[in-house]
């Protein structure tokens, strides 16, 4: 049996732009036709409806693929960063997410980067635009560092309620440690508990998985 | 209805600003790399914000015809 293929937005966009060109380019060459009242109906839908509606499809498909690890990793100073997440290795941290599809690995630099707050996203894209300028304008820093500190809210966005998490032997050995971690008072990643993550300083001395 | 010259050159040049940011769309899509998002955001918005703001703009600045 042949399976349907639904057009995804991607299509859908070249589809309108297309469209909206060649309705466009009709009034280019024939403004005559906005004479008439149907006429300046058809103008105002392809001068003005129909490019917002795409400019509009446009900026959410860039936002989605703003998303992809593929795209923070056009940047060649991420490329270790990348690299790291091959780290054969489980107790790296970002190695073992990547590695073991805990979290998407077509979306992997998002997942763990992004605040999980309101208006998380927008705040990432903003982020984003300045190490865009500074990537190519200005002078990237020999040792690159989070704006503050990792926050436990983006671990516990996906651990929270989680069995292993919940009822782990050391989070679950005393009430207060728990409260803590939640309260973001003893933080998973620099507490001494889950410590290594992209050791990008000591890339030349481990060993990497090789996805078969 | 006679169309006056100038709405008919404002039409024009809008809808050639339409089509190039509308291009400069359609070509964004084909990579995924930052100078991209940033060529869709500026020059592609660009030209369609002031497509769009030309053709919006002959629309309400259109003459009255002198009354006999």
């Amino acid at each position: 049996m042949q399976m349907l293929t639904v057009p995804g937005p991607t299509a859908l966009l070249y589809v309108l732009i297309g469209v909206t060109i060649v309705l466009i380019a009709t009034i280019v060459f024939r403004p005559s036709l906005t004479a008439t009242r149907g006429g300046k109906q058809l103008a105002f839908i392809v001068y003005f409806l129909l490019p917002v509606v795409v400019a509009s499809m446009g900026a959410s498909e860039h936002m989605e693929r703003s998303k992809q690890t593929q795209f923070c990793l056009s940047c060649h100073v991420m490329n270790p960063y990348g690299r790291s997440l091959h780290i054969d290795d489980p107790t790296y941290v970002p190695a073992a997410h990547f590695q073991n599809a805990r979290i998407p690995r077509d979306e992997a630099c998002y997942t763990c980067h992004t605040d999980y707050v309101m208006y998380g996203s927008i705040l990432a894209k903003l982020r984003g635009l300045r190490h865009v300028y500074v990537q190519y304008l200005g002078t990237v820093p020999k040792i690159i560092q989070l704006y503050n500190p990792y926050n436990n809210r983006e671990c516990l966005h996906c651990h929270a309620s989680a069995r292993s998490f919940e009822e782990g032997a050391v989070h679950s050995a005393d009430p207060s440690i728990m409260a803590s971690i939640k309260s973001n008072q003893l933080s998973c990643l620099t507490s001494g508990c889950h410590d290594q993550v992209h050791a990008v300083a000591h890339l030349s001395e481990l060993k990497f998985w090789e996805p078969k | 209805m006679i169309m006056s010259a100038l709405m008919e050159r404002r039409l024009r040049t809008s809808g050639t600003l339409i089509v190039l940011g509308l291009l400069v769309e359609a070509l964004s899509l084909v990579r995924v790399h930052p100078l991209v998002f940033l060529g869709f955001m500026f020059v592609g918005g660009g030209f369609l914000i002031v497509g769009i703001t030309i053709y919006l703009y002959s629309l309400v600045s259109v003459a009255e015809p002198p009354k006999a």
